[in-house]
């Protein structure tokens, strides 16, 4: 009998196995696990949720019913750049739906939908803890604050043109960010080699360049 | 004024209050190695319960009472709460990106207290570069030998890891969250039982927010009584408040209570920007029903805030100026709690949903007036009695909160909300 | 005062001294003040969710709304259910579950019968304020074969994830998405395999969940109740029919705290449809020629009593009876011991054990005694696959505490709760029981017997295992401390069977046959008509070239015997020999009793007469004794057949069907009553069985779904039927050079493909019993496989 993970990347494998044994009951790996079976898939996938049943014991129904509950496990593909606007109070007060609707406008698409070139998604989220920064957007989880719609237009066409192989915060505040919630100290090496978060366990974490 | 105790680290050093080697530099670790060479669990716990602090989280419920119900039965689980996922809330995150060690320090102390050999750090899954901070400092915590097997030799063992969350506002609430740590749907749980008698896979646990165990290394190093005696009785220590909105200087600031909003909004955040007129401000978070400038001059207390009908929450203060549409903005806030509903209840999955529905519809132009009574009836059939503290037809308090904008609205900016309505829908013409 | 049992409560105004540790809304409605509610179930784990049932609690902050389907009743409790703010309250949450209900009351099936709408009538809002537009689901889907689901309907109470989770051990069907997106759902193109997903269908208090077979097909208003068991197993489930006109058109539980509390397996719910299947025999048949004519009752009766006429009584034989009632089984019984004057009566099929053993062993354990054990040891069928309801008790039971071992040479389905495991090659379990006695092995298994009382439950693990081994367990069983013992067999009536004297060594009442004059069982009949020593045999309801260990021996007795007989509703393998077939009259068709796994006497009633021609067990014996010349014999009808058993088994004495009505409320009363002992208190010994040595050994098990004549005949299961394989350890696997999904052959004939499995036992190899594709398989203790060559 084959693991029911023998398709991923060696990576992934072993990642899922330090996941398992991170928990005092497998169960509790579920979510991260969910993460970097994203990553293999590119989203969380049928087969994904079933690899990740198996994984841990329990029926594939169960896991969906978790990876359905949270809205960071994307169930239909997304672009390689998920741009996330935040549009709750603070950024609302701030202009944050005009971001978005300026967002949405340069990737040419409604909101949650996914540009033709396959490349930028941009979605609608509550807060996302920024509010001293509002508005505030998310690449790949990666923060921005400070933003205006001039600044969204530009960071889609950037995203476009550059492509990054990784997405760095401390880069993208700087080329469009503006009002930070607060100093953000030391720049972070690691960034988002995908809409998953850049979150070491989970494999989505690079050195930056 | 007091010096701060969450934020004197990063202030003073801008740009690596994170690492280690700062951390050392300025102190850290101390308390730990003093306390765990001449302290008894009971002592630390004891401190704790004389600081007076109350829970940072929201609940404002007393730390150290709480850690007395820890039921004793092993093993028991320490969890931090770092969802923060309140609108207008932006403390837990600098703390966790500026000062993680402070907060590793807090655990292995409050662990040690608890008698709990496994923690977990709960992030929002919208966190990864605080977590990422938090996971490189456990790393460096367990290579000094501050976490892992026989901590500074002391015999006493620790292992810490960092949990992401995939999106849910709701596991900010402690039994939801403990759902989700066990690889659930975040859904909070029928209470009793409380998490201190059946938590984390069933087990004694106790739950703290981030903010709430940083401060414990400073009470440890200067004994609890001396934390009490910051600020007004019931409302002690120092706090952290992120001011958000239109104001001049958002950002979070750690100041002791007692001041007067008209102090932290004029003062602290430096006023209204371009001049403006206050309209209104949340006070504690997007769950806290608003404020108006009538209650500038009352102090800023958990107490003060109750008898306004309102409080402190999370310590997310949102100012709003005299351009703000408030149907919007309640609608944003409206909007909010309908998506972060966890759905297992009636009232909150349909009650809320129904509510942004209407208030869409009325900005859409398509009001009637009879809709405002509606608004109130369905928020009273959520929260009936429209009271606070609120009393609740649901599970948790998330469905109540999304009546604190209907009701401030309504109560506050009446015409603002008829003015949205058609003439040819208002009763009578 | 109160004790410690009651606290007292007021409710309304109104004190009440009600029983403590029950939630609110139960003792409320003891009292008679019902709360409404959606999510609340009896049985189930209080979850608090639809908010329906919020009464007024008086605390220390005053009066508190709280849900009272989780409050426990404590002493003192201050309760207000009908204040202004309850009233309010309640009625919020009706109009919160109606805004997105489509109110299609009069196409729903639940319609008449559903308390959303109900209570919509006494609790509800008058007209609709929500004027948004509704959340849409797509219409029914099919979440299996026998179950559909319609989103839009569903008021999320949690109650069918509870059952398939909490209950059966099958979380297949949970909550989907967040928030106001809340939906029920199973997985994408996995079906709701559950073989309890019935339950889900009876416990949804709204039309969300229904079952296709009953879709469309009546309203509630219209249906007749009758109250009965679900026959398929011997726990006998407490169950209802469900008629309308003339048809059965669906079958209820009904809760018997003391059995089935309310559960069904999806085989006694689903399986109904054979009572109307077109191909069921619905005239007497004589074989002309080779093929079968219709002809009259008397003709074919008269054929019969022809060919018994002058025979020696020890050349006749029957084979059968499970399936009947107590009272048909009695008068089958007497007619073959005093008027045709042979002891050769088996209701065993080969399949079973020692017939006095089995139904006189003591202590005997109730279906309770599992319940409220404090061990339990399972060697035999898998329970889950057999009598699936006493699965759901012992689940209950490990949940109370119990600790749990099963031994087994193959995975069974309470494997994942039990406290310990024993897997043995099959044909060995002789040595393990003695190592796990002795204590030189198995000591986990050992250690979880020791909290009494210890119920064992014990059969045959399989047909092709030694019928003596379960003797032995027993015998084990016993040493254990304050031992109870329930034997598995699990062909429907077939305790009840054995009661009636159904046995080569048994007489009615549970009374022995000397072994000198003991008649022969089944496989002795079936070889004695193989060979010429039997002329006459007659088939009650049994198919013996299907259902018995030797289909080889069956077909040839059959084609040997003189004379067949077969009493039976559908032409099978084995009626098919028949020279006369006589219809019968199905469960559902007749009144009577029957007799449980546990001695638990319950009754059953006919819903509507036998289909076309079709008669009754006891009248056709009684008819055929009566041209016999024995009419009076007898019993005329089952309430005479009903007192004489009373009269004359020993262990029925005063067990009547009115006795049952009004001593039991309903739930049955197990005999012998009281402090009664079996009139044979059968004793078992160690039988010392011989450990077989051969290279492989079968595991010949049977599965809820066979290819048996009822599941063949209704529609809705037969296509649950599961993929035929074999099954065999990894280790024997890699020796035999065979991969997943390979060919072998099975004792030279039978060519299947392999599952390798690591919950075999090695050496053993699993193969299902009664499929289609294991036809002609003889469950012998071992067998022969071989690889099929280049077809790796
Ligand atoms: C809907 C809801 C959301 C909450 N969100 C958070 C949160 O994001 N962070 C937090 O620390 N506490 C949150 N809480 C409070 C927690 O349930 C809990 O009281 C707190 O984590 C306890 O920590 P403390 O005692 O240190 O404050 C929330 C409560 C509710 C009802
Ligand atoms: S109030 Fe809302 S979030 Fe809280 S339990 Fe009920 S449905 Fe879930
Ligand atoms: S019956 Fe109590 S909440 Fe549903």
């Amino acid at each position: 009998m084959s693991s029911p993970i023998a398709t991923w990347s060696a990576e992934g494998q072993e990642r899922a196995q330090q996941l398992l044994a991170l928990y005092p009951d497998k169960r509790s790996a579920v979510m991260p696990l969910l993460y970097v079976a994203s990553l293999e898939h590119g989203h969380v996938t049928n087969e994904g949720m079933q690899q990740v049943a198996e994984l841990i014991g329990v029926t594939a129904t169960q896991v969906r019913s978790v990876a359905t509950f949270y809205t960071m496990y994307k169930h239909e593909p997304v672009g390689r750049y998920l741009v996330s606007v935040c549009t709750s109070i603070s950024c609302h007060l701030l202009g944050g739906d005009e971001v978005l609707d300026a967002a949405c406008g340069a990737a040419g698409v409604e909101v949650g939908g996914t540009s033709e070139d396959d490349l930028v998604t941009v979605e609608r989220v509550e807060c996302i803890g920024a509010c001293g920064g509002a508005p505030a957007v998310q690449v790949n989880y990666e923060l921005i604050e400070g933003v205006t719609d001039i600044k969204a237009i530009d960071l889609i066409d950037w995203l476009r043109n550059t492509t990054p192989e990784v997405v760095l915060a401390d880069e993208l505040q700087q080329l469009f960010g503006g009002q930070k919630s607060f100093d953000w100290g030391v720049p972070e090496p690691d960034g988002a080699i995908a809409p998953v978060p850049a979150f070491g366990p989970y494999g989505s974490a690079e050195e930056g360049r | 004024m007091t010096d701060p105790i969450l934020t004197a680290r990063m202030e003073a050093n801008r740009t690596d209050s994170n690492t280690i080697d700062r951390y050392l530099e300025t102190g850290g670790y101390e308390v730990l190695k003093n306390a765990l060479a001449s302290m008894t669990p009971e002592q630390i716990a004891e401190e704790v319960k004389a600081s007076n602090m109350r829970g940072r989280g929201g609940a404002g419920f007393p730390m150290g009472v709480k850690w007395g119900f820890l039921a004793d039965s092993d093993p028991k689980y320490l969890v931090i709460n770092g969802d923060e996922s309140e609108p207008g809330t932006f403390k837990d995150r600098q703390l966790l990106e500026r000062d993680p060690h402070q907060l590793i320090e807090g655990i292995v102390l409050a662990s040690y207290a608890l008698g709990v050999n496994r923690a977990f750090i709960y992030i929002r899954g919208e966190y990864p570069k605080p977590a990422r901070r938090v996971q490189r400092a456990i790393d460096e915590a367990y290579e000094k030998g501050f976490l892992g097997d026989d901590i500074l030799r002391s015999g006493f063992s620790l292992e810490v890891s960092v949990h992401l969350g995939g999106g849910a506002y709701i596991c900010g609430e402690e039994t939801a969250l403990l759902n989700s740590l066990e690889g659930r749907r975040g859904e909070p749980r029928l209470k009793p039982p409380f998490p201190a008698v059946e938590g984390l896979y069933a087990r004694p646990t106790i739950v703290n927010n981030v903010e709430s165990i940083s401060n414990v290394p400073w009470i440890v190093a200067n004994g609890g009584t001396s934390y009490a005696a910051i600020g007004p009785e019931r409302s002690a220590g120092t706090r952290m408040f992120s001011l958000s909105g239109h104001v001049n200087k958002p950002g979070n600031y750690e100041i002791v209570m007692g001041m007067t909003w008209r102090d932290l909004i004029y003062d602290v955040a430096g006023g209204i920007r371009d001049d403006r007129a206050l309209k209104t401000w949340i006070p504690g978070g997007a769950s806290a029903p608003w404020l108006v400038p009538e209650h500038l001059d009352a102090p800023l207390t958990i107490d003060d805030a109750t008898t306004l009908g309102t409080m402190l929450g999370s310590g997310a203060v949102v100012v709003m100026d005299e351009t703000t549409d408030v149907v919007k903005a309640a609608h944003s806030i409206v909007r909010f709690f309908a998506h972060e509903s966890c759905g297992q209840c009636t009232p909150c999955r349909e009650g809320t949903k129904w509510l942004q529905d209407i208030l869409e519809r009325i900005l859409r132009g398509e009001g009637r007036e009879k809709d405002i009574d509606l608004l109130l009836d369905v928020s009273d059939n959520i929260s009936p009695g429209l009271t606070w503290p609120p009393a609740m037809t649901t599970i948790c308090p998330l469905g109540p909160s999304a009546t604190a904008p209907i009701l401030s609205i309504t109560r506050y900016f009446l015409d603002e909300v008829k003015a949205y309505i058609p003439v040819s829908e208002v009763a009578g013409v | 005062m109160s004790d410690t049992t009651t606290v007292s409560i007021t409710i309304n105004g109104v004190d009440h001294e009600v029983e403590a540790g029950q939630r609110l809304i139960t003792a409320a409605e003891k009292v008679g003040e019902y709360i409404p509610r959606f999510c609340h179930h009896d049985k189930l784990e209080p979850v608090g969710k639809c908010r329906m049932c919020l009464v007024e609690v008086e605390g220390p902050r005053g009066k508190q709304l709280v849900p009272s389907c989780t409050m426990i009743v404590n002493d003192g409790m201050v309760v207000d259910t009908e204040s202004e703010v309850v009233e309010k309250a309640q009625e919020g949450v009706l109009e919160f579950l109606l805004i997105n209900h489509p109110l299609d009351c009069p196409i729903c099936d639940k319609g008449g019968e559903c308390p959303l709408q109900d209570q919509t009538m006494a609790y509800g809002p008058g007209e609709s304020r929500f004027i948004e537009p509704k959340r849409t689901y797509e219409k029914p889907i099919p979440i299996s074969d026998v179950v559909l689901l319609d989103r839009e309907r569903c008021v999320l109470c949690d109650r069918c994830v509870r059952v398939a989770d909490d209950i059966a051990g099958d979380p297949l069907i949970t909550f989907n998405d967040r928030g106001n997106h809340v939906q029920i759902l199973t997985f994408p193109n996995e079906p709701f395999s559950s073989y309890f997903s019935g339950n889900t269908v009876q416990v949804c208090p709204v039309g969300a969940l229904t079952s296709v077979d009953y879709r469309f097909r009546a309203r509630p208003w219209d249906l007749e109740v009758t109250p009965t068991v679900a026959a398929h197993d011997t726990v006998q489930s407490t169950a209802e029919i469900h008629t309308s006109r003339g048809k059965i058109v669906r079958v209820y539980a009904a809760e018997n705290d003391h059995l089935n509390d309310g559960w069904l397996s999806d085989r006694d719910r689903f399986s109904f449809a054979a009572n109307h299947a077109p191909d069921r025999i619905v005239s007497p048949k004589r074989r002309v020629d080779g093929s079968f004519e219709d002809v009259s009752w008397p003709e074919a009766l008269n054929t019969i009593a022809e060919r018994l006429g002058g025979i020696a009584p020890e050349r006749v034989g029957a084979i059968g009876g499970a399936h009947n009632t107590n009272e048909e089984a009695y008068a089958l019984g007497k007619f073959l011991r005093e008027v045709v004057g042979t002891n050769n009566i088996d209701a065993q099929l080969g399949d079973g054990f020692n017939a006095q053993l089995a139904a006189a062993v003591t202590p005997r354990a109730t279906v309770d005694d599992v319940e409220s054990a404090g061990a339990i040891l399972v060697w035999g069928p898998d329970l889950k696959e057999t009598l699936p309801v006493l699965y759901l008790k012992v689940r209950k039971a490990v949940k109370n505490g119990a600790t749990l071992v099963v031994a087994s040479p193959w995975r069974t389905g309470l494997d994942s709760i039990a406290t310990s495991v024993v897997r043995y090659r099959a044909g060995s379990g002789q040595e393990v029981l003695r190592k796990l006695a002795q204590g030189s092995a198995h000591e986990d298994a050992a250690a979880a017997l020791t909290t009494g009382p210890v119920v064992t439950l014990f059969g045959r693990a399989s047909l092709s295992e030694d019928p003596r081994l379960a003797e032995s367990v027993a015998a084990y069983g016993r040493t254990l401390p304050d031992a109870r013992l329930m034997p598995l067999l699990t062909r429907s009536n077939v305790f009840g069977a054995l009661d009636m004297g159904l046995a080569p060594d048994l007489l009615p009442g549970r009374v022995g046959i000397e072994a000198g004059s003991a008649g022969l069982d089944a496989m002795g009949m079936l070889g004695a008509a193989a060979e010429g020593a039997l002329d006459v045999l007659f088939l009650v309801g049994s198919d013996p070239v299907r259902d018995c260990p030797d289909p080889a021996l069956a077909a040839k007795a059959l084609d040997q015997a003189d004379f067949v007989v077969a009493i039976d509703a559908f032409v099978t393998d084995s009626s098919a020999h028949a020279d006369v077939i006589l219809p019968a009259a199905l469960w559902g068709e007749v009144d009577g009793t029957m007799t449980n796994l546990e001695g638990r006497v319950q009754t059953v009633s006919a819903a509507f007469p036998p289909r076309g021609q079709a008669q009754s067990l006891l009248e056709i014996v009684r008819d055929l004794a009566a041209i016999m010349g024995s009419g009076d014999i007898l019993p005329k009808d089952t309430d005479t057949a009903s007192s004489s058993l009373a009269n004359e088994a020993p262990a029925y004495a005063g067990v009547s069907r009115e006795s049952i009505f009004f001593e039991s409320d309903g739930t049955g009363v197990v005999v012998p009553t009281g402090a009664g002992t079996q009139p044979l208190g059968y004793i078992p010994t160690d039988a010392a069985v011989p450990v077989v040595t051969d290279r492989f050994t079968l595991h010949f098990a049977p599965s809820l779904y066979d290819d048996g004549v009822i599941t063949r005949h209704a529609e809705s299961i037969a296509g649950l039927v599961p993929d035929v394989t074999v099954r065999i350890s990894p280790r024997d696997a890699s020796v035999l050079a065979v991969s997943d999904g390979a060919s072998v052959v099975i004792d030279d004939f039978l060519t299947l493909p392999v599952t390798i499995d690591a919950d075999v036992a090695q050496g053993s190899v699993v193969v299902p019993f009664n499929q289609v594709a294991t036809k002609g398989l003889i469950a012998a203790s071992a067998v022969s496989v071989e690889p099929v060559r280049g077809d790796v």
